[in-house]
């Protein structure tokens, strides 16, 4: 009798179960409404326009800008590969784009590089200032962020043109007799980004090195290690975290940079930005702009992946 | 008492402090964290700087590992002049306060970094690792990386680090203050062990009483950025030459008296019940017959008497701790004394509020102090 009595309520106790179960199923029919405001964003403003320009992109080109609706790969084609004009069937590789392809890669990356380089130890400085200092240090490198990005690249031009500060200076000195060409070179190009990316490495990097535990540093000294073994052994593995982080916020912003390759880096040396506007706008080649588009997107991508496989993986590795 | 046998310029020490100084800070804002402190430490000895925070223990411990260079004076470690090296030139080695272990190394290359450093051999390194991480006990932990060690455990492998390139001398930063008083007491024992073992030259540096009395071969106790006296424990404990020592380590009775003879290292010194008695002097104090000194007496050298008692008090409360019961009495309206009663197991030592009681002060149970 008690037996089947436990049996009762246990059923009981499963049916309530169920209810409740069942009951918070229905409920979530009407719950996901409230994450509207979160998908509307994520689609008319984020997936929604990438899908559009992944369509425009293998459409055919109107006369005049714009797209007629018919598919057409011609715009990836034209991406990688040209047509002789006379002689439709040789093609050969598109070098003109390409090669801008690679500038924007290579100078992107030299950009991480020279931010790498000059913001370890500004952050170095920062981090080792007293408290009270230190956040007017972060002020006076976070104030150039809040000056027009188009001003500051003139600015950068007033100083190396070839009658701006730096040649006037040596040429008064008597250094040199005539100017240095600076400007539209993709040195001009180098010196605006690492200018204006800068602060995107030293900020990350402060923080991991905020972190850092300064006795660390002295159980290095103490274990016979040299300055440099200290920084190599032990400042640099546990900064690394601030150094992906940095490069990734300097790598993304420099290889779609529209501004400065235009102000300093003249016609010529045109980056993968510059390029696409040329597509949308001269060119009259929506699907070209489009595609063009896509790969700088695909280029990101595959930046993104290798770091951090790469320097990510090696993390993984020591702590492993 | 202060030992003068160790004072520098002895043959057999292993790091001799002489007249050293630090400042930190300029003009007004100047802090000067040790004062014209000399002291020898001995070869192979277990050595413990004791005192409150901020009295400039770890900047003396600081100055010998290198990690600061002094204002004034000289750091002699093993007979070499060490001003200017930096840590990583001085055969000494520090066991951090939080231990300091590199996150991103196993416990094995956290043990192996010093002999890296040091350019040894591959299969050396790996040998003496296996050697620390035995003595240790810690070699089921090799590959495993601090952070997923215990507080214990980490302790253990800074030790380990720290002994692996075989220093002439292990400097030891209140590495016992984060563990738990259980942890604690076991470290206590293992590094008694591990000084025995290993025979190197321990400074340990600590705020507290116990453990600088239970492990130490000698203290020296310091305030204010000086050492106030340094000798064995139980000199220390038993023949205190100041008040901050005596008061800083054990409880203490400080008594006002009047100075009725001296003779030599000893005086007679009347005590409250009108009769005099035997004090230990200070070493180079000799007080003029007739002045009033200040004693101390240990609340366990005092003992309840019927008869011969040396001065009478009032009973105002017993306090019972367990192994023994403390009376505390009062001798007049200004002065109070305790004593303590050990528990034999016959009653609980206590005496009825309010009763007069006798007391009696043990043989070389009164030292006069200095001030």
């Amino acid at each position: 009798m008690a037996v089947t009595q436990h049996i009762d309520t246990t059923g009981a106790q499963a049916g309530a179960d169920m209810a409740a179960l069942t009951a918070e199923r229905e409920s979530h029919g009407w719950k996901w409404l409230l994450s509207l405001p979160a998908l509307t964003i994520l689609v008319f403003a984020a997936s929604g326009p990438l899908l559009i320009v992944l369509i425009y992109s293998v459409l055919t080109p109107a006369e005049y800008g714009g797209v007629v609706w018919e598919l057409s790969g011609r715009a990836w084609f034209q991406v990688f590969f040209r047509r002789d004009i006379f002689d439709p069937d040789e093609v050969t590789l598109n070098w003109s784009h390409l090669s801008v392809l690679w500038r924007s890669v290579s100078l992107a990356f030299q950009t991480t590089v020279i931010c790498a380089i000059l913001g370890f130890p500004t952050a170095w400085f920062i981090s080792t200032r007293p408290p009270g200092q230190r956040e007017i240090w972060l002020l006076l490198i976070t104030i150039p962020f809040w000056t027009n990005l188009v001003i500051r690249t003139f600015a950068i031009q007033e100083v190396i043109r070839n009658q701006g500060v730096i040649n006037s200076l040596l040429m008064n000195l008597n250094i040199i007799h005539s100017p240095i060409q600076m400007m539209y070179t993709d040195f001009a190009i180098l010196v605006g980004m690492a200018y204006v990316f800068l602060p995107l490495m030293v900020l990350p990097v402060f923080a991991a090195m905020d972190k850092l535990d300064t006795r660390l540093l002295e159980a290095g000294y103490d274990l016979y290690a040299s300055r440099w073994e200290v920084l190599r052994r032990i400042v640099f593995p546990l900064v690394r975290p601030g150094f992906i982080a940095g490069s990734i916020l300097v790598f993304i912003p420099s290889i779609g940079s529209y501004v400065t390759p235009r102000l300093l880096g003249g016609g010529r040396n045109m980056m993968l930005s510059n390029l696409i506007e040329l597509q949308f706008g001269q060119g009259r080649n929506w699907p070209l702009g489009a595609a063009l588009a896509l790969t700088l997107l695909v280029i990101v991508l595959v930046a993104l992946v290798f770091y951090l496989r790469t320097i990510g993986g090696d993390e993984d590795k020591q702590h492993g | 008492m202060a030992d003068r046998r160790d004072g520098p310029g002895s043959g057999d020490n292993e790091i001799e402090i002489k007249r050293l100084s630090k400042v930190f800070g300029q003009g007004d804002a100047a802090f000067r964290a040790l004062d014209d402190v000399s002291l020898g430490i001995r070869r192979g000895e277990f050595f413990t700087l004791l005192g409150p925070s901020g009295c400039g223990k770890t900047t003396l411990l600081r100055l010998i590992a290198g990690f600061e260079q002094p204002s004034a004076g000289e750091v002699i470690i093993n007979g070499r002049q060490v001003a200017g090296l930096g840590p990583n030139a001085r055969p000494v080695n520090t066991v951090f306060q939080n231990y300091a272990l590199f996150p991103h190394m196993t416990v094995a290359d956290n043990i192996g970094f010093g002999l890296r450093m040091l350019g040894k051999p591959a299969a050396e390194i790996r040998e003496t690792t296996e050697r620390m991480l035995a003595l240790v006990r810690m070699e089921a932990m090799a590959a495993r990386k601090p952070s997923e060690i215990s507080g214990g455990q980490q302790q253990r492998v800074a030790l380990a680090r720290a002994l692996a390139p075989q220093p002439r001398v292990l400097l030891l930063d209140e590495p016992l203050s984060a563990l738990d008083l259980k942890l604690r007491k076991e470290m206590q024992s293992e590094l008694k062990r591990l000084q025995n073992e290993t025979g190197i030259t321990f400074v340990f540096v600590t705020h507290d009483q116990h453990e600088a009395l239970t492990m130490s071969d000698r203290i020296a106790v310091m305030s204010g950025g000086r050492i106030l006296q340094s000798g064995r424990p139980t000199e220390i404990y038993n023949h205190p030459a100041e008040r901050f020592v005596a008061d800083f380590i054990g409880d203490t009775n400080f008594l006002d008296v009047e100075l009725v003879a001296v003779n030599g290292a000893t005086a007679e010194v009347r005590l409250p019940g009108g009769g005099t008695r035997r004090a230990t002097l200070p070493e180079g104090l000799a007080p003029d017959p007739g002045s009033h000194v200040t004693i101390v007496i240990r609340p366990e050298h005092a003992s309840v008497t019927e008869e011969a008692a040396d001065f009478e008090g009032t009973v105002e409360d017993a306090v019972f701790f367990g192994t023994d019961t403390h009376l505390n009495l009062r001798l007049s309206d200004a002065a109070r004394f305790t004593l303590r009663r050990q528990n034999t197991g016959a009653g609980d030592g206590a005496m009825p509020e309010g009763s007069r009681v006798g007391v009696r002060v043990a043989d070389g149970g009164i030292q006069v102090l200095r001030n």
